[in-house]
């Protein structure tokens, strides 16, 4: 796990889905529209550009059901084709309940209509904790983003990222948390690169420094996709991640996930699937893991309103725990 | 024909009773084939459960079950009567604040799945799956089984009703009707292998009033137990009142407890009122329409000195085979249920959530009924 991550995680994610510390928030996950076209999508005979690294390891995370825990609702108005706003009630027995605001300003077709306008988001919370994203295109093969994030009135992350598109190849570098009084920075640079039509190589070096110490961490990464299947595999000093992704049919997807970290010295297998029925309007997300959890998400849309109900419960056989959670999305 | 007996209110004496409320309660309703049919959902055990205490509580087990609506002698006390009319039967003791507390949901907390199935017109069985988030999970299997003798359009005695948990405990009850105006039953609970409650109890009901003993855990070696008597008389086709004597006896301890009952019915409302040495508790039930029912309860006890008052509602909606309960506490305790039969399948989903706003605590479940 080389990623910046892992190197910043409390420990309570071990327990995932049952820490009681907040979910690890997605700072390093981009928005949908920012990695398209498809990686395996081919364009003129010529190698596709690779996407970003962060989600060579999305379609096999996406099959996986989130954790859910107590009640929770969520309103989505879109007031213009440039501009969303959700409302998010969560009523919660094990940490504390909270309303969240959450905005958007971004265009919503397709990103290349208007590439000067820069993608807004932020969100914040009812004890005043605030995640906010800009990224802007800086020309048509440079993006930058930042990235903010308080704990109520403290700061947790604040980064800055600039990524190169080329005709085969992506480059990025990141700055995460620079702070010049501490002397403490960690900067992270990204590289992929296309080899063949569905063989992508790449690597991450991630180089921290503190007042006290210092040090780098390099992983080297590859990931291989056919149109049915994706595998990937991240491999360095700070552990191992590997990913299997595969579609059934229509509507199977199953993922294999196996993570191994140097740090903790711990390994993780994970198996989940993901069935979708759309006569039902109803999808399901299931997973079982090495560390004796157990899990399930079925969502299923109640036309004709335009609701979604959501029910899962994960249970820690090792632990003898349960979460049981329900939500309701409008709109 | 009015004898008064006056009992005192009795204490709860084995402290882990109520903790055995789950299928006891169930099983209490289980006086009739119809009730058998449809067993509601056992209430989950919840440490904090906002349960109201009774002033006359009982421990489950302690209480005849209810018999059907339309009780085997003439009319419930509900009907109207003509011009000279016998007064109808009042029904029992129990019963009487059962349907204002029927309006109000019950906690749910994790994950139930109830699979229930008929194996014939005489026996039923029912397997639960509990995942909980606050108590222990478990299995429990549950039998019922009817006798064939009939003795109303929706009653056949004896009824036997068991389950047995994964740990070994058992709840148990066999009802019979002796007579015509008899009726009996016995109820034996276990927790793991040791015997909680076992009780045997007789109700005589006479044309306009009933009556009933009750014997809970005698225990001849020891020398304890507890003597329930209850009366009911029907004063006029609307208004019934009644008394209960508890008295109960320890070595070295005995006690006697007494509370008086009024109930009176109209057209779509039930008011009940309970006094006693230990308290008071009005309830007030009122249909207002096909699909609203509301019920508002008051508790007061001199024993935790507190006062309850809650506010609960039950809305039905059969074309949408959905039917919602809430409810609204003087503890700033507000809580909902929602139940949905997914037709085609026979399917029922439930899902349930509560909220304590004072010690701000949250609990939700939900479970699937098959069958």
């Amino acid at each position: 796990m080389g990623s910046v991550l892992a190197l910043s995680s409390s420990p309570g994610r071990q327990n995932w889905p049952f820490s009681t510390d907040p979910p690890p928030s997605h700072w390093d996950a981009h928005p949908a529209h920012w990695d398209s076209p498809p990686r395996w999508e081919r364009r003129d005979g010529r190698l596709p550009n690779p996407g970003s690294f962060h989600s060579l390891h999305r379609s096999c995370k996406d099959v996986f059901p989130q954790q859910i825990e107590g009640v929770k609702m969520i309103l989505n108005k879109t007031l213009s084709s440039f501009f969303k706003v959700s409302h998010t009630l969560h009523l919660s027995a094990v940490s504390p309940s909270y309303y969240r605001f959450h905005v958007e300003h971004l265009q919503s077709d397709d990103y290349s209509k208007d590439k000067d306008a820069p993608a807004l988001i932020g969100e914040m919370d009812s004890s005043g904790s605030l995640n906010a994203h800009a990224l802007l295109h800086l020309t048509e093969r440079v993006r930058a983003r930042t990235v903010f994030q308080t704990q109520q009135s403290q700061f947790v992350t604040w980064q800055f990222e600039t990524e190169y598109r080329g005709n085969d190849f992506t480059a990025a570098v990141t700055v995460a948390n620079p702070d010049i009084i501490r002397e403490s920075v960690i900067l992270v640079a990204h590289f992929l690169q296309s080899v063949s039509s569905g063989l992508v190589v790449g690597g991450e070096l991630v180089y921290h420094r503190g007042r006290a110490e210092e040090g780098g961490i390099l992983t080297l990464a590859g990931q291989y996709s056919r149109p049915n299947w994706v595998a990937t595999l991240n491999a360095g000093k700070g552990g191992a991640h590997a990913s299997y992704y595969h579609r059934a049919n229509k509507q199977i997807q199953v993922g294999v996930e196996f993570e191994a970290s140097t740090r903790t010295q711990e390994t993780t297998t994970s198996f989940g699937y993901q069935m979708e029925l759309p006569e039902a309007n109803m999808v399901f997300r299931g997973m079982i893991n090495s560390r004796c959890i157990i899990g399930g998400v079925l969502e299923k849309r109640l036309t004709p309103l335009p609701a979604t109900l959501i029910m899962g419960a994960f249970v820690n056989h090792r632990g003898d725990k349960l979460q049981v959670g329900l939500g309701i999305n409008v709109g | 024909r009015y004898l008064w007996r006056f009992g005192l209110s009795w204490a709860c004496a084995p402290t882990d009773c109520n903790s055995q409320g789950t299928s006891a309660d169930r099983s209490l309703y289980m006086g009739s084939v119809l009730a058998a049919a449809s067993p509601s959902p056992a209430p989950a055990a919840a440490g904090g459960s906002q349960g109201v205490q009774g002033l006359a509580s009982f421990p489950p087990g302690f209480t005849m079950p209810p018999l059907s609506s339309v009780p085997p002698t003439s009319g419930s006390g509900q009907q109207m009567a003509d011009a000279d009319p016998p007064l109808p039967n009042p029904g029992t003791y129990e019963e009487c604040h059962r349907k204002c507390k029927e309006v109000y949901p019950l906690q749910m907390e994790g994950v139930r799945l109830v699979v229930n199935k008929g194996l014939s017109n005489h026996f039923q069985v029912s397997h639960t799956v509990t995942l909980s988030t606050l108590g222990d999970s478990g299995y429990r299997f549950g039998s019922t089984y009817v006798g064939t003798k009939q003795t109303g359009p929706a009653e056949s005695f004896p009824v036997m009703v068991g389950d047995m948990d994964n740990t070994g405990s058992l709840n148990t009850q066999i009802i019979h009707q002796l007579a015509s105006a008899v009726r009996t039953k016995i109820a034996i609970q276990t927790q793991q292998h040791k015997f909680v409650n076992w009780q045997c109890d007789m109700e005589w009901r006479g044309e306009d009033f009933t009556s009933a003993v009750t014997l809970g855990n005698p225990d001849v070696l020891v020398g304890s137990g507890i003597l329930v008597g209850h009366y009911l008389q029907s004063i006029t086709p609307a208004l019934a009142l009644g008394g209960e004597l508890v008295y109960h006896r320890r070595p070295g301890e005995e006690g006697a407890v007494t509370s008086l009952l009024g109930r009176y019915t109209g057209d779509n409302y039930v008011a009940t009122l309970t006094l006693g040495g230990a308290g008071a508790h009005a309830t007030y039930y009122h249909r207002a329409n096909d699909q609203l029912q509301i019920g508002v309860e008051f508790e007061a006890s001199t024993k935790m000195q507190d006062t309850t008052t809650s506010l609960g509602y039950q809305l039905d909606v059969p074309k949408a085979n959905l039917l919602f309960k809430g409810t609204v506490d003087s503890n700033w305790v507000v809580g909902a249920t929602l139940e949905k039969k997914l037709l085609p399948l026979p399917l029922t989903l439930a899902l349930g959530a509560f909220l304590n706003h004072r010690k701000n605590k949250f609990q939700c479940g939900f479970g699937v009924t098959i069958g």
